[in-house]
């Protein structure tokens, strides 16, 4: 990395394993269907379906919540390019676009509850940033973001202190 | 929901914050939420507490002073409703949304949009019920337990009340899934679960009870539903259903409900204590054992709310046993909170006032349930005014009394102000004598043998009403001081240091004060996380 580059990394918190959460989900299934399945069985089966539903939700949720462990970007601005490297469990690309050229842009998102996308462009191409952040981490990235690139046709100086963090 | 981590610190604070409505309508910042679930449960004790003035008002003397009896018992009902599920469930899920995020080291919760829809059911769902009290034959007024066949009898309310109280469940099942994924999964790097704070503990143990017992209450009153529009017979005698059953499968969900409105309280005083008795916390695994313990226990107890029903000896055998075993957990309990006070630095400001009256006003509601536990002295208690005076002791000075508390310990850092401490001490005594005057006399009215839930008594009972009365009164606008002072704090208050209170350590007392929008975007330093068993 050259000296003066700074390198932004993104990663989500994960601190539940895969194996952690299955055995979390378990014990939460017996639970609930243990419960309900003895209910049921003294002919009260309404309990059944919404202990399914229950479970199934918290399923999603936890899919959802692990399926970020492996997501992480790398924003990589030197003096020339940014290189915007993007990693998950079985692949990793990277995108480059010259410095000087390259804007960042904050689009609208597709509802109110995910009002915006962040994304770098020049020469009609572009490449979201952040898109598990939240909100607020993704607006602060964007401001951090267009100091460091600067709008297009434009390079300002970069902190002379680069490193990795 | 990420950590970002910089290379170049130079501009690293930013506050971008929505204004405006949207801020709040489409709201993901686990502060934004923590505060709306805060305010609405503030709401709801202020309307839960209305209808309570209007019982005491009404047994003042005996005699019908001011509303007929149908309406008396709406308020019974209604009361309960606003209170369980309406105040306290709700402020212990504003306090999590705060405090979980910045206590694990996240920079928000797991799922920041399912939050919002989780918050944004409970104006709909308590419009809903409150609604009922316009509809012909009034708000539902069978009692919060719904028992059939009275509820079915009900008016118009019944299927707005079902639904209601649907829409609180699957809020409820939404907060706890957030909470539990945000423990598990949105911990600082490096934090093991026996390096989070025992509120952290405590929210976990009860989301996991909420998930468990929740679809039991949807369950319940589905049926209820069907029973009452669609020709089913679940709990309906003539029909070969059993309305036993229905009290079997209620207090499966209510007795763990019990322990979802007062572990929480357990975690908030498991934090105030050693700070104001400047130590750290004696026994911290055994709190979480002892935690998990209760929550175990809490699911074999349920039929001894109903040992009146003529249930076998070895049943009532069994529920009495297991009833008193939770008496061991929360015994470690009351002992660790003890210890961690003895030859400590104590000093009493009122987040510390609240936490004592706490452990001895709950010690008094843990040991009037052991006396209902005994099963031949429960058919003498049941149903009177000692039971109400118990799960009140447990309820008020437990759950509410260590919300406020809460509050007034974590205020500081919320809103960047000092509260007054002349009006929150104020606010602590006047509560704490309203309360006692309030619920203790209760005990003997119940040991007198006046039944609850009846709008009129005989003239034996007139006298300890009269106290309990003026209690209520004494109670109810004495929570006036508390919106005074939060008022006061966020308007006007003193400048808060980051760590007001020198005792207190954890991860939310490392940020800034006030806390950022948006916390621990960058993870925080191993070095300041709590050491394990701490």
């Amino acid at each position: 990395m050259p000296p003066s580059a700074t390198r932004i990394e993104l990663a989500p918190n994960c601190s539940l394993s895969i194996a952690g959460a299955r055995w979390f989900f378990a014990s939460c299934c017996v639970a609930s269907f243990g419960v309900a399945g003895l209910v049921a069985s003294q002919g009260f089966w309404p309990v059944l379906p919404f202990a399914g539903l229950e479970m199934l939700l918290l399923g999603i949720a936890l899919k959802l919540s692990l399926a970020r462990r492996h997501q992480k970007q790398i924003i990589l601005i030197s003096t020339e390019v940014v290189e915007i490297e993007d990693r998950d469990a079985a692949h990793r690309a990277s995108v480059v676009f010259p410095r000087h050229w390259a804007q960042v842009r904050i689009r609208a998102g597709g509802s109110p509850l995910h009002p915006s996308r962040l994304v770098i462009e020049s020469h009609g191409r572009r490449h979201e940033i952040g898109s598990f952040l939240n909100e607020q981490e993704r607006l602060g990235l964007a401001a951090r973001l267009k100091r460091l690139i600067g709008r297009i046709d434009e390079s300002p100086p970069l902190p002379t202190l680069g490193g990795q963090a | 929901m990420a950590n970002t981590a910089h290379a170049d610190h130079a501009h690293d604070h930013h506050d971008h914050k929505p204004h405006g409505l949207k801020r709040w309508l489409y709201a993901t910042n686990h502060k934004d939420i923590g505060t709306m679930y805060l305010v609405f449960a503030c709401i709801m004790f202020f309307g839960g507490g209305a209808m309570a003035l209007v019982i005491r008002a009404e047994l003042f003397q005996p005699g019908l002073q001011f509303v007929d009896p149908s309406f008396f018992n709406s308020m019974t009902t209604m009361h309960a409703l606003l209170m369980i599920f309406g105040g306290v469930m709700p402020a212990w899920t504003g306090l999590a949304n705060w405090m979980v995020p910045m206590q694990v080291g996240a920079p928000d919760m797991a799922l920041p949009r399912l939050n919002n829809f989780s918050f944004w059911l409970l104006p709909f769902a308590f419009t809903l019920l409150l609604g009922t009290l316009f509809v012909p034959g009034g708000a539902p007024a069978g009692g919060w337990t719904l028992y059939p066949p009275l509820v079915l009898q009900g008016g118009d309310s019944f299927p707005f009340t079902i639904f209601a109280i649907h829409l609180m469940g699957i809020s409820s099942i939404l907060g706890a899934i957030n909470v539990v994924v945000t423990i598990l999964n949105m911990r600082a790097p490096g934090m093991g679960l026996l390096q989070m704070p025992l509120f952290c503990w405590t929210w976990l143990i009860t989301a996991y009870l909420l998930i468990a017992v929740m679809p039991v209450l949807a369950g319940a009153v589905t049926m209820l539903l069907t029973d009452h529009f669609f020709g089913t017979t679940f709990f309906t005698a003539s029909g070969g259903g059993d309305p036993v059953m229905f009290q079997h499968i209620f207090w499966f969900f209510g007795h763990p409900e019990v322990y979802i409105l007062i572990l929480p309280a357990f975690g908030v005083v498991s934090e105030i204590i050693p700070t104001f008795s400047r130590k750290p916390l004696f026994g911290y695994e055994s709190m979480v054992y002892a935690t998990a313990s209760i929550a175990f226990l809490s699911f074999i107890v349920w039929a001894h709310h109903m040992f009146t029903v003529g249930m076998p000896l070895a049943g009532q055998l069994f529920f009495m046993l297991s009833t008193m075993l939770i008496a061991i957990p929360t015994g470690v309990k009351v002992f660790n909170w003890c210890a961690t006070m003895w030859k400590g630095s104590i000093s009493f400001e009122t987040p510390m006032l609240f936490a004592l009256a706490f452990l001895f006003l709950f010690t008094i509601g843990g040991f009037s349930g052991l006396m209902l536990a005994i099963a031949p002295a429960d058919f003498q208690y049941h149903d009177t005014y000692f039971v109400v005076a118990h799960f009140h002791y447990v309820l008020v000075p437990g759950a509410v009394f260590s919300i406020m508390a809460g509050v007034y310990y974590w205020l500081p850092k919320w809103c960047g102000r000092m509260y007054n401490e002349r009006l929150g001490k104020a606010h602590f005594w006047l509560s704490v004598i309203g309360v006692n005057v309030l619920f203790f006399p209760q005990h003997f009215l119940g040991l007198a043998g006046m039944p609850r839930r009846i709008p009129d008594y005989s003239t034996q009972f007139a006298d300890w009403n009269m106290v309990s009365s003026i209690g209520a009164f004494i109670f109810g606008f004495s929570q006036l001081l508390f919106v005074a002072a939060i008022w006061n704090a966020v308007r006007s208050g003193e400048k808060a240091p980051q760590r007001p209170w020198e005792g207190a350590t954890g991860l939310d007392w490392e940020l800034p004060t006030p806390a950022p929008y948006h916390s621990w975007e960058t993870p925080p330093a191993a070095n300041i996380l709590p050491k394990p068993g701490h």
